[in-house]
């Protein structure tokens, strides 16, 4: 069957911003095939019925108006109460139910031609709850563009003059729910109450840094989204701080400062290419596993202006010496304010010491779309019961953040377990990288 | 005799919202059938309500200011009242209105088909006008049937007895009248009879005047009128009316009831309205009608029948035109396939008495006893000085915000042209303005129109046309 664009009430020449299946494709029901865009809102056009798509007659960027022909749709099966009303491919809303009639004929008719909507309403539109649209800070104006668009205004956080919501306000909200680029704010969390800090004492407000600004929402994200588990455990390094302090003057000497991170990278590195998932990503639908096989490692930087996450390209092409001098070099660039963007992209796992300043141990929140991070806290003696006797050993406290979704406990004791062996392994953390 | 007709949309009612609804649904291109009882177009609002009334109140208005004046130094003299020319040319406003209704529908092609139109099935519709009946096959309906004058049981059926609609026509006028009803129709009516030099009296059976709306804004108009008609009669109900040759006897009982049985000219009875719903045979189209022929609608005025609307006075109080209108609106945008809902926050009432009383939104005596938490403003007439100017200086605007948002949330007004101020107050409240957009608006002076901000900087505490002890 072919598929036309539906009825677009006071719209034509529309401009396509997305075309959302390709030759051959699958689709379903209700699927969406394209999406339009006027000056008022998005849109998608659903599949008028499940089939497999042939002969594309659209791309993005072409304007369209209604009647005219998307696809060829193959193998279309129509279940009787799956046909839409008219056979066009415009997707009714639910009919209203029918009157008591004596005469059924008109009155379906009359039923089924009311409602005249141009296309169907995002099924991603929440439901609109009339107590708080009705409340909503918005102008006759806003409400009707609102109930045009079956935006629940009480959902809307308004831009305009004492959070009045504009018009504007209302089309980026259908727009970021239509490309699900945003989380709808508040939407089931329950809001932390607003309290007036001045009645119990002066005050002063200070605007967040740019870094925290842009971070602030990331973390939030990922930390309601990621089901986060965070894994404990202790390395031995001993061994490897005797040797450290042995090889650390001769590297100062190159103008290398071999710190304890150095050799804790080195070893997540040798972690990752045994437990390869924990370089992962879900993919976006979240049904799939993205395998990288490249392992460029963030690490959490301390900075006058905040937090930052740098990136060590191929770390696992690095030996000790190499990865020491990167750190350093990318370092100083994040305190300088230096770092580019490419510096700051395309980790596959992060490390965030604290061990420099303090702490026993803590649950680091990871930098998703990664699924783990190993947090480290500072190294102390300890006694260690070996051989019949209490010994003092240097032990760095590991904290590993996984996304449960990806990682299961048993596997992450397995890369802390492994971690730690190779961090009480020096001889190996000092080998040059396999080619 | 029977035709057979088709309406994609049939609207049965030609008032402000039937006729709005169908010329609105017309411009949206569908072809609309109107269906009306009476021989022109605009129910009751024009032909015997708001229009014709407000043409009188006109009138009365100038025999007051007429009168005003001889205080001041400008005589004109006691009037000479036609009454038969007054009522024509009310007659004539009407006319000039009505025709041109019917001028607007011709235009939008419109067909109206004058008649009483019952359902006789959920797309069916018959229309009777004298010995001719027609069946109207529609796809949807808007039904905006509005209301009529509720009748008191029990008052003998006489011409002296008279409703709303009576009591437009003044030929002849009484030399005595008693107005049953203290509420916004009956009182409207007195100030008309009163101006005109009938000897008027009230009774209303609640504790007060204009039930529903705040005290304070009804206190300067009760004080008017309480000196100048011959009496008002609160709490206290009409025991019987009995018509005689000379006139109506009247006997009471309440609380200022007088000792004995009086006579009157007329009665005027205007105790409320009633709405049409239970007139229509709903029940064959399957529509829900209340026991006080109110149909009930969603806010896309649609009734329990998904392609039948329902607007105005019928759906329920506030019976009000510029209600009706509104809804009218939204039931032919729904009608033609838009997404329209019914989301004013606020309707205005007005009563166009002497002095005029407005209101809208929330009023203070409600706020009070539903413990809504607002500031007041209140800025009294005899510090303004336009209000001086027309001799007229006991006006009152007041203003109440919401105590936590800040946002306007009701206005009261008294005073001349109240009805016109207060639909500021009203775009206020939808735009949701708070006191210092209202203050720091600039607005002309001298005027009227100054006591809303005037009120909104007492709200605030800013105002300097009033002194006002610190808080």
């Amino acid at each position: 069957m072919e598929v036309v664009v539906p009825e677009l009430g006071d719209f034509a020449d529309v401009e396509i911003i997305e075309v959302l299946v390709s030759e051959g494709d699958e689709v379903r029901l209700e699927d969406p095939l394209i999406t339009l865009e006027t000056d008022k809102a998005t849109m998608e056009v659903p599949s008028p019925a499940a089939g497999v798509v042939k002969g594309l007659r659209v791309a993005v960027g072409d304007r369209v108006s209604a009647g005219q022909p998307i696809l060829l749709l193959d193998g279309v099966v129509v279940a009787e109460d799956e046909a839409p009303a008219s056979g066009a491919a415009v997707h009714l809303e639910p009919a209203p139910e029918e009157p008591p009639s004596e005469e059924p004929t008109v009155a379906q008719r009359a039923v089924a031609e009311a409602p005249r909507t141009p296309v169907t309403q995002p099924r991603t539109l929440p439901p609109i709850s009339e107590a708080g649209f009705s409340r909503a800070h918005a102008s006759p104006s806003v409400r009707k563009l609102a109930r045009e668009l079956g935006v629940d205004l009480g959902q809307v956080s308004g831009t305009g003059k004492k959070g009045r919501v504009t018009a504007d306000d209302v089309k980026a909200w259908v727009k970021a729910i239509l490309r699900g680029s945003v989380e709808l704010p508040g939407a089931g969390l329950p809001k932390i109450p607003e309290v007036d800090f001045a009645s119990f004492g002066p005050i002063d407000v200070q605007p967040l840094g740019r870094i925290q600004r842009i971070s602030g929402p990331r973390l939030q994200a990922s930390w309601l989204n990621l089901p986060h588990v965070t894994q404990h455990d202790e390395a031995d390094i001993t061994g490897l701080e005797e040797t450290r302090q042995e090889l650390k003057a001769a590297a100062l000497e190159r103008g290398v400062r071999l710190t304890p991170l150095a050799f804790v990278i080195r070893a997540c590195v040798l972690a990752l290419e045994e437990y390869p998932r924990f370089r992962s990503s879900l993919t976006p639908d979240g049904e799939g596993l993205v395998l990288k096989n490249y392992c460029h490692i963030g690490f959490a930087a301390d900075t006058p202006n905040g937090l930052v996450v740098p990136v060590i390209r191929d770390a696992d092409q690095m030996g000790i010496h190499d990865l020491a001098a990167e750190l350093g070099t990318l370092s100083q660039r994040a305190r300088d304010g230096k770092l580019g963007p490419n510096d700051m992209q395309g980790g596959v796992f992060t490390v965030s010491s604290l061990g420099g300043i303090g702490g026993t141990a803590f649950t680091p929140i990871i930098n998703a779309p990664e699924v783990a991070i190993l947090g480290v806290s500072r190294s102390r003696f300890q006694p260690v019961y070996a051989d019949g006797a209490f010994v003092p050993r240097l032990m760095l406290p590991l904290s590993l953040s996984y996304d449960h979704r990806v990682i299961d406990g048993a596997a992450a004791v397995r890369f802390t377990t492994y971690l730690c062996e190779a961090l009480g392994d020096v001889e190996r953390l000092l080998e040059p990288p396999s080619p | 005799m029977s035709t057979q007709r088709d309406a994609e949309l049939l609207v049965l009612g030609s008032g402000p919202g039937g006729y709005t609804a169908a010329f609105r649904a017309a411009d949206l291109g569908l072809r609309v059938v109107l269906v009306e009882r009476w021989p022109t177009l605009g129910g009751v609002c024009l032909n015997v309500g708001c229009i014709p009334s407000k043409a009188l109140l006109h009138a009365a208005r100038v025999i007051e200011e007429a009168a005003e004046m001889g205080a001041r130094g400008i005589d004109f003299g006691p009037p000479r009242i036609d009454a038969a020319r007054l009522n024509a040319w009310k007659n004539e406003v009407v006319g000039q209105l009505t025709k041109g209704l019917t001028g607007l529908a011709g235009q939008r092609q419109v067909s109206v088909l004058h008649g009483t139109g019952r359902f006789v099935s959920p797309t069916q519709m018959e229309v009777v006008n004298g010995g001719e009946r027609s069946v109207v096959t529609f796809d949807q309906c808007i039904i905006a049937a509005g209301s009529e004058p509720a009748r008191l049981a029990n008052l003998p059926d006489d011409p002296r007895v008279m409703d709303s609609t009576g009591a437009l026509e003044l030929d002849p006028l009484p030399d005595r009248l008693l107005v049953i009803g203290g509420g916004i129709i009956g009182l409207e009516m007195a100030t008309v009879y009163d101006a005109l030099g009938v000897r008027v009296s009230v009774v209303e059976l609640t504790k007060t005047l204009i039930p529903g709306c705040d005290r304070d804004l009804v206190r300067p108009l009760q004080k008017r009128i309480g000196a100048r008609y011959e009496s008002i009669m609160l709490g206290t109900r009409v025991t019987g009316v009995e018509a005689v040759g000379d006139g109506l006897r009247v006997s009471f009982e309440g609380d200022q009831a007088p000792g004995e049985v009086e006579v009157y000219d007329r009665v005027l009875v205007a105790v409320g309205r009633r709405a049409n719903g239970g007139q229509i045979a709903a029940e064959k189209a399957g529509v829900n009608v209340d026991d006080r022929g109110i149909i009930a609608v969603d806010k896309q005025m649609r009734t329990n029948v998904p392609h039948i609307f329902a607007i105005g006075d019928v759906v329920g109080e506030p019976m009000l035109a510029h209600k009706a209108t509104h809804e009218g609106r939204v039931a032919a945008e729904v009608a033609a396939g838009g997404r329209s809902f019914f989301d004013a926050r606020v309707i205005p009432s007005v009563a166009y008495t002497d002095p005029e009383v407005a209101w809208v939104g929330l009023g203070e005596d409600e706020a009070k006893a539903s413990a809504v938490g607002y500031e007041k403003g209140v800025f009294p007439w005899a510090a303004s000085g336009r209000s001086l100017s027309i001799g007229r200086s006991e006006g009152l605007t007041k203003l109440l915000f919401d105590k936590e948002s800040g946002q306007l949330i009701g206005a009261g007004i008294v005073g001349t042209s109240a009805g016109d101020l207060i639909a500021e107050a009203a775009l206020a409240i939808e735009m949701g303005t708070d006191a210092a957009d209202i203050g720091m608006t600039v607005h002309p002076h001298p005027t009227l129109s100054e006591t809303l901000s005037f009120a909104a900087e007492a709200a605030e505490g800013t105002i300097t046309d009033l002194y006002m002890p610190k808080r």
